[in-house]
């Protein structure tokens, strides 16, 4: 496969070959991806399942939505930031990695899943708002979001099992079981 | 425990999860969803202690809102680390991070049940300082966790030669 100007850009870029070079980045990284996405889910998860009537029905939904809201789109831009930097190292082999691309597309349908639910089943809210009763349309939007950001850390995940490597281990480090 | 290590990754329960190639990725993505589920859960008994959570509701409301949450998606976190552990056990004893994990989740665990204790039956919005500032340390030792439990697989790098692996 042909690698496009901008993918080699990346890889060639100041800050993916720190991240190469470096060794205790990539983990520090890492985590703080792993921690970032995991305020994304769960405060998503609280949102959706209010929405689908399952828990939290004690409060309005635009309260509980409220209550969230800042801290899934802090998080958010703190797991955008962390996987651009695992990525651009090795941008070549992400690229075209499936789980990678599967993961992007997840990443906008989840977006438009979001954009929707606003635009159109979020202006009847004034009508269920404190109701743990929910509309059809609302609890297929939390279906659909939770399905898809379960997805989304499936295929994070799965990256870091089919993608490889494109760079090596400096020659230094080695890390030896005893037998 | 290297030894003991080494002999579980030659029985025939840790070879059949070695040779399960999905298993693994898998149980991680688990393990990583259940992640979301305890920190948040902890995250959200910490900020009603700092009273920047439903600060107009009792202490108790929340802690029954999240903690039967918290403790199901720890023991679906210790099951599926169990069946990782067994398939790769001398991985899993030769890192110094997930010694010091372990050791962080009963300090965690322990701690956030200390909390509840020192919390429970409170209704105002703020509470003591020292409440607040335990609140805060339990905070960082669940965040302290999630870290150690990347650096497993870098252990080497992480430590150096404080890492229990033969480093070269």
């Amino acid at each position: 496969m042909s690698t496009p100007a901008f993918v080699q850009a990346l890889y060639d870029s100041g800050i993916a070959v720190w991240m190469r070079d470096s060794l205790k980045a990539m983990p520090l990284i890492e985590a703080t991806h792993v921690l970032a996405i995991a305020t994304v889910f769960g405060t998503i998860l609280i949102v959706d399942l209010r929405l689908l009537g399952v828990a939290g029905t004690g409060r309005p939904y635009s309260v509980v939505a409220r209550e969230m809201l800042g801290k899934t789109w802090t998080a958010f831009v703190l797991a955008v930031i962390t996987g651009a930097l695992m990525v651009a190292p090795n941008a070549i082999t992400y690229y075209g990695n499936t789980a990678f691309r599967l993961k992007l597309l997840a990443l906008v349908l989840a977006g438009l899943n979001m954009v929707i639910f606003q635009l159109l089943t979020a202006r009847t809210m004034p009508t269920w708002d404190t109701s743990a009763k929910t509309p059809t349309a609302a609890r297929t939007a939390a279906i659909i979001s939770l399905v898809l950001w379960t997805a989304i850390i499936f295929l994070g995940r799965w990256i870091g099992f089919t993608k490889g490597y494109d760079f090596s281990v400096p020659e230094d480090v080695q890390f030896e079981f005893p037998q | 425990m290297l030894e003991l290590a080494r002999q579980l990754g030659t029985s025939g329960l840790s070879q059949a999860i070695q040779s399960t190639l999905w298993l693994t990725p898998l149980l991680q993505a688990i393990h990583i969803l259940m992640i979301g589920i305890v920190f948040i859960s902890v995250l959200m008994v910490v900020l009603r202690i700092l009273g920047r959570y439903r600060a107009d509701e009792p202490f108790t409301a929340i802690w029954l809102r999240f903690a039967p949450w918290m403790w199901w998606a720890l023991a679906v976190m210790a099951a599926t680390g169990l069946v990782l552990i067994i398939g790769e056990p001398l991985r899993e004893a030769s890192a110094l991070s997930f010694w010091l994990k372990m050791a962080l989740i009963l300090v965690g665990v322990l701690s956030v049940l200390g909390l509840r204790r020192a919390a429970a039956g409170f209704t105002g919005t703020s509470m003591p300082f020292g409440t607040r500032l335990a609140a805060t340390v339990v905070l960082v030792v669940w965040i302290a966790i999630i870290y150690l439990g990347r650096s497993i697989a870098y252990d080497a790098e992480i430590w150096g030669s404080w890492s229990l692996g033969v480093y070269a």
